[in-house]
């Protein structure tokens, strides 16, 4: 490593200069900091600001450029010199722009914010990317239904290598048996030939997909770039590498024979949407119990779905795929009568035609509550319209539209081969429960470590069965569905590299789908060349860091394996924990959970976050100037302080923030080193957790709430007011939330007064 | 000309509701209604009404012939149109519900209501005389009440009648007529032959 040559350069411009003296800045690098080099500028991102600093580096006089000015978040791609590592403090949107101008508190804050940078670039180093090949490029798409044929074929059309892994010996997967298809074209109002037919033509000609039938994944190890498979196909074997792996398995119906409060059973009149698909692809209908001709139909929407007791969630193309069933039946029979019983009838979008178009047809749809249906087909609904119940008789076919249950976990092995649970000591943070199949009550998610539910659901083969430490399985979020950051990374799950497409993640029809389908494939590719350049997947896009363990003082403890969101920690056989680079997203979870703090990063470790905490000065007690600590999340909660900034809101001039990569990633040390340095308060300020959590790193707030909870005990033996260490959820949009949250917090420290632990740290 | 309806009186029977889209002026965009109540909520006269327009719809597909005919919702409408124009599907609803108020008369359902009384009497003037003279619709439905009501009524009335005849409102002679009554009645008979060769051609179809 060579020698660190740091300089610091204090900007001017944008009111910092007006805000703050320049030269008590000038006096806390060179006199207090001893930084051998420290000049400014009034116009630092400007070209000729730039040139100053590329000039300096050039010149050997520098490699490590603490820029004292805006925000991190801006004018990153401008101040970027090569051969040097950069470094902010943000005197614009925290300072300049928060804080009233020349006063004392405000050149108090630039001061230490100052004190921090310097501290940050003494703790910090470049970091070298990890780049050992070598790496596969190809991508394996399981599942050859539609997402999974629009997967490969996207993928190849971008020049990728794909293999396409089928079970069952044809591809199209339950779209192959539609006789029509839901309209895609303006006007949007009749149902459309099937042209599933054509994608997988044109998949089985392109030369660069490889079409596996029979086939199923028996195993997957490495990671992103590096993954191992291998292929199980008429029972033998084969691995190959692989670089990303797209995971299509689609769905399965919900099973009917639940149903049985729907008439499913009563009589073989009572069908399913799916097994009327087959009797319109033969041709005009009949009563399954007497071959006589079928022309008057009930289709009870919602069939499981939307049910508590069943699916609590819409699957969201029933409501569709009925109208066109339905259209398909009287256009087929003009003297047919045809009812859709709902309760709401869910049409987004062009869908509406659609609906409009099966009223026109004169489609009856009838809104209310099946009460029950009988041997003799009489449905009882409690019609909402009305307001009475009615039955509704001379029935020749009830038709269920059942729900979508998703295929993340294997749903579709039955009882063949149970799966292996997680060993018990690595927690997987969210237990597969899939809605309707649990057999037994599962327990909340919850980040504590927890038995992993004995009983999962009738068998199930994981689909990947991941070589991770952390399991076979992809973690589940709920219901069944395969765990994706809804708002921001919709394709991703949390085992790195590896994508999930179409109904495992939600309900979607075979648009939607193949939508789906495209983006995975993308991301596919994207992860690859990651991987190759060493380079993180975002958030953290580009972050050459990866986490380094110094096995020396590890004490196998496993904390880190059990909270990496992306279980990309394995363990060598002595039981020593190993980090897969390319698995890894940066988040620093692991280094927040380490408890002997032997995790680190080149560039961000818990080291250099207490060290920047003590760089802060805490005043004595008797000046009445309190301080509290922010750490905020780089996501979100940080942006968003900056958004109050841009927005020149006031804000207490007696908070310090330092933005961490993930709530995750802070370490108990620093809350416990701010609180004996003085700190009268510390906010741990991140995203949302919990189901509907919007963590960037998915568990990263969560593991942070859990810790929390721990702290209560320090403080107490420190015998310090639990109100000194809070936790506040923030999102991007809270930007004119958090002022008065800061200040009510403010509020709460003066009335408990200032820490009794000043003067000690 | 029977709207049909289910021999058995099932609900969602659909051959009255497909009677009245084929044969009711503006049935045939019935089908689209969405039941979103903007009719009942428009209607000036929903409260006076046995069941608001968006349920009489309700129950026209739901094959109520029965309840459809004899509700007083065809009745109270007052062709305010509101609900045609705020329908959100751009059904006729005004258009409907007269429509059934001349089906119900025809089939007997609605013999006694007064409005359906006002309205044969209105119906009397202008195919006779091709005007409306107001002592012969107003005595013509004072006395379709009956004929001690229809004395009482007229009594009643007299005094205003006195002022009327006085300020030249109204006139004492054999009622005004159209100069050739004759080429009225043929427009008329015409138009009855077409009603009905066009519901034979829709029964045929
Ligand atoms: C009755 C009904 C009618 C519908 N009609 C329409 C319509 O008209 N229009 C429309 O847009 N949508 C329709 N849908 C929805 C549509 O069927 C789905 O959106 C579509 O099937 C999703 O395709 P998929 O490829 O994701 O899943 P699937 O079709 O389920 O394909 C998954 C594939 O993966 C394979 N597979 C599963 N597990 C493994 C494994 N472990 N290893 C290897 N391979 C595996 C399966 O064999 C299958 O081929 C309908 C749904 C229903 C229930
Ligand atoms: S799509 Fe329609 S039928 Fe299906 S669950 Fe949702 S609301 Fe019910
Ligand atoms: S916890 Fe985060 S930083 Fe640590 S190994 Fe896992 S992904 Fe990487
Ligand atoms: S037209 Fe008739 S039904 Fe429609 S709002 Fe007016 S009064 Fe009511």
């Amino acid at each position: 490593m060579p020698e660190k040559k740091t300089g610091v350069y204090l900007c001017g411009g944008c009111g910092i200069a007006e805000a703050t003296s320049l030269d008590a800045l000038d006096a806390v690098a060179v006199k207090e900091f001893k930084v051998p080099y420290c000049r400014r500028h009034d116009f630092l991102c400007g070209e000729d600001g730039l040139r100053t600093i590329r000039d300096d580096v050039t010149a050997g006089k520098v490699n490590q450029v603490v820029i004292a000015g805006c925000s991190p978040r801006v004018n990153a791609d401008r101040f970027r010199f090569d051969g040097a590592q950069v470094i902010r403090a943000n005197l614009r949107e925290q300072v300049a722009w928060t804080q009233p101008a020349g006063i004392d508190d405000t050149g108090m804050l630039a001061a230490d914010y100052v004190r921090m940078a310097i501290t940050e670039a003494g703790k910090s180093n470049p970091p070298l990317p990890y780049q050992e090949g070598p790496y596969s490029e190809r991508i394996l798409v399981v599942g050859g239904g539609i997402s999974g044929l629009t997967a490969a074929r996207e993928a190849a059309l971008a020049g990728c290598e794909v293999v396409l892994v089928e079970q069952s010996d044809q591809l199209g997967g339950h779209a192959r048996r539609w006789s029509k298809r839901m309209p895609q074209r303006p006007p949007y109002q009749a149902p459309q030939n099937n042209d599933v037919d054509r994608l997988v033509a044109a998949v089985e000609a392109d030369p660069r997909i490889e079409v596996r039938r029979r086939s199923r994944v028996a195993k997957t190890s490495g990671g992103p770039g590096k993954f191992t498979v291998t292929l199980r196909q008429d029972g033998a074997d084969q691995s190959i590498a692989i670089g990303a792996i797209v995971l299509a398995t689609g769905w399965l119906p919900y099973d009917p024979s639940k149903l049985g409060h729907l008439g499913y059973g009563v009589s073989p009149d009572v069908v399913t949407s799916v097994a009327l698909e087959e009797m319109l692809a033969a041709g005009a209908l009949s009563r399954p119990s007497d071959g006589l001709p079928a022309n008057t139909i009930a289709f009870i929407q919602c069939a499981g779905s939307r049910d508590p007791d069943h699916l609590p969630y819409c699957s969201s193309v029933c409501c569709g795929v009925s109208i066109k069933q339905a259209l398909q039946i009287r256009q087929a029979d003009r003297d047919s009568s045809v009812y859709v019983l709902y309760q709401e009838l869910r049409t987004p979008g062009v869908a509406e035609e659609f609906y409009r178009a099966a009223q026109k047809a004169g489609v009856v749809f009838i809104k209310g509550t099946v009460k029950s249906v009988g041997a003799d087909l009489t449905v009882i609904i409690d019609d909402a319209l009305l307001r009475e119940e009615v039955p509704l008789a001379g029935l020749d076919l009830v038709v269920l539209a059942t729900g979508m249950v998703p295929n993340a976990v294997g749903m579709m092995d039955g009882a063949e081969e149970p799966s292996p649970l997680p060993a018990d000591d690595i927690n997987p943070l969210s237990p597969i429960a899939v809605a309707g199949y649990a057999a037994a009550a599962v327990p909340a998610p919850s980040a504590t470590p927890q038995p992993p539910p004995t009983q999962f659901f009738a068998g199930g083969t994981p689909l990947l069965n991941l070589q991770y430490r952390q399991g076979p399985h992809l973690p589940i979020l709920a219901q069944g569905f395969a765990d994706s950051h809804f708002i921001c990374f919709p394709y991703e799950t949390r085992r790195t590299g590896i994508y999930t497409c179409g109904p495992l993640r939600r309900p979607m029809d075979m648009a939607e789908s193949a939508e789906d389908a495209t983006g995975a494939a993308l991301k596919a590719i994207q992860a690859i060349r990651n991987a190759v350049e060493g380079r993180a997947l975002h958030p953290r896009s580009g972050d050459l860091s990866f986490p380094k363990i110094g096995l020396n003082t590890c004490t196998k403890c496993r904390r880190c394996t059990v909270e990496c969101p992306f279980g990309a920690i394995d363990e060598t056989p002595e039981g020593f924990p190993i980090v897969n680079p390319t698995r890894c997203r940066r988040c620093g979870v692991c280094m927040g959970a380490c408890p002997v703090r032997t995790i680190s990063f080149d560039n961000y470790s818990v080291e250099m976050l207490t060290s920047m905490i003590k760089a802060v000065e805490v005043p004595e007690e008797d000046e009445a100037k309190p301080r509290v600590l922010v750490m905020a999340c780089q996501n979100d909660a940080y942006p968003a302080l900056d958004m109050a900034g841009i927005a020149r809101s006031r804000m207490s001039p007696y908070v310090r923030t330092i933005p961490v990569r993930c709530l995750g990633s802070v370490s108990l040390l620093c809350v416990s080193e701010a609180l004996s340095s003085g700190y009268d308060g510390i906010i741990l300020m991140g995203c949302k957790s919990g189901d509907d959590y919007q963590c960037h790193f998915v568990t990263g707030s969560a593991v942070a709430q859990e810790r929390l909870t721990k702290i209560a005990e320090t403080l107490k033996s420190m015998a310090l007011e639990k109100e000194r260490v809070q936790m506040i959820e923030a999102s991007i949009a809270d930007a004119g939330r958090l002022p008065k949250i800061l200040d009510d917090y403010m509020a709460v420290i003066d009335k408990i007064g200032p820490s009794p632990l000043k003067g000690f740290g | 000309m029977s709207a049909i309806a289910a021999a058995d009186g099932r609900k969602y029977d659909l051959h009255f509701a497909r009677w009245v889209y084929q044969n009711v002026d503006g049935g045939d965009r019935l089908p689209l209604c969405m039941q979103c109540g903007m009719c009942s909520g428009s209607c000036p006269l929903g409260t006076a009404m046995d069941y608001g327009p968006r349920k009489l719809l309700m129950m026209i597909r739901a094959g109520m012939k029965a309840a459809v005919l004899a509700s007083d919702t065809i009745w109270n409408c007052t062709q305010c149109y509101n609900s045609w124009l705020r329908c959100p599907r751009q059904i006729r609803v005004t258009s409907i519900l007269q429509g059934l108020a001349t089906v119900a008369v025809k089939e007997g359902y609605a013999p006694k209501r007064p409005t359906a009384r006002f309205s044969r009497a209105f119906w009397f003037s202008v195919t006779h005389f091709g005007r409306t003279d107001e002592r012969l619709v107003t005595a013509f439905y004072y006395f379709s009440c009956g004929f001690k009501e229809g004395i009482q009524r007229a009594l009643a009335n007299l005094p205003i009648a006195r002022r009327m005849v006085k300020g030249k409102r109204m006139h004492l002679g054999a009622p005004h007529r159209v100069r050739r009554t004759a080429d009225l009645r043929a427009i008329l008979t015409k138009a009855e032959e077409i009603e009905t060769r066009e519901k034979v051609s829709e029964a045929g179809r």
